[in-house]
């Protein structure tokens, strides 16, 4: 089954609860095994979440939104996460290790150990960022 | 995400219900730290946690942390299927006191 979906979102913590209800929506109409779902709908919380707390950090309040778009075209599932907070510099983003026990710094980490690929591309006007998670299911 | 408290000789037993996200991590530390702080040996019942991502972890983690620092144990207990998957691919099951 091939299927294309998009929502946007606005930039909150709030928010993080939609994006998780509007992912199961997407993976339960693609009958994947719960275990799967599980984690893609995890991977794409943490990316959100990345996105308020780095994109929109220092920033308290606003009326920005978030664009997600889930696809699936035979067998290859694509992710775009499209935002307008602070740009980011692929070259800085760092999981912690580890075995350095301490809260924080797992989000990324999750996301490379969920998915195959994490490319952030430039190919947008109208965003600043353009996170794109693969993976072959 | 809702809670519970109950109090039992020296040990504190905190259920928490619901799904564990960033948008919840305050209220869950603000229940739990001041009791960790006391001393008192804190339980943390996950059983009707349905979902938990890297900020409930840094939870589970600060909470730990905390209870060492003041001479006591955090125990995680009941936990789900969908949270205890995330606690070990996070590689945290020997590190958190699981039961």
């Amino acid at each position: 089954m091939n299927i294309e979906e998009s929502k946007d979102f606005l930039v909150s913590t709030a928010s993080l609860k939609e994006v998780r209800v509007f992912s199961r929506e997407v993976f339960e109409k693609l009958k994947l095994e719960q275990d799967l779902k599980d984690e893609l709908v995890l991977a794409i919380a943490e990316a959100a979440q990345n996105i308020v707390k780095h994109g929109y950090k220092d920033v308290e309040n606003t009326n920005d939104r978030m664009e997600i778009k889930i696809s699936l075209k035979d067998g290859d599932l694509e992710i775009g996460f499209f935002d307008k907070g602070k740009p980011v510099i692929p070259e800085n983003i760092q999981h912690r290790k580890l075995d350095d026990i301490k809260p924080g710094g797992l989000g990324t980490f999750f996301i490379k150990q969920i998915m195959d690929d994490a490319v952030f591309k430039k190919d947008q006007q109208k965003w600043v960022n353009h996170l794109v998670l693969t993976k072959k299911i | 995400m809702s809670y519970k408290v109950t109090e039992e000789g020296n040990i504190s037993t905190v259920y928490l219900n619901g799904e564990i996200d960033m948008d919840v991590t305050e209220k869950a530390k603000e229940v739990i730290l001041p009791i960790v702080e006391t001393g008192k040996e804190v339980h943390l019942n996950l059983k009707d946690v349905s979902y938990m991502d890297s900020s409930g972890i840094s939870v589970l983690i600060e909470s730990h942390q905390k209870a060492l620092e003041n001479n006591t144990k955090v125990v995680v207990k009941e936990v789900s299927k969908s949270v205890l998957k995330v606690i070990m691919m996070a590689k945290l099951e020997q590190i958190l006191n699981l039961e």
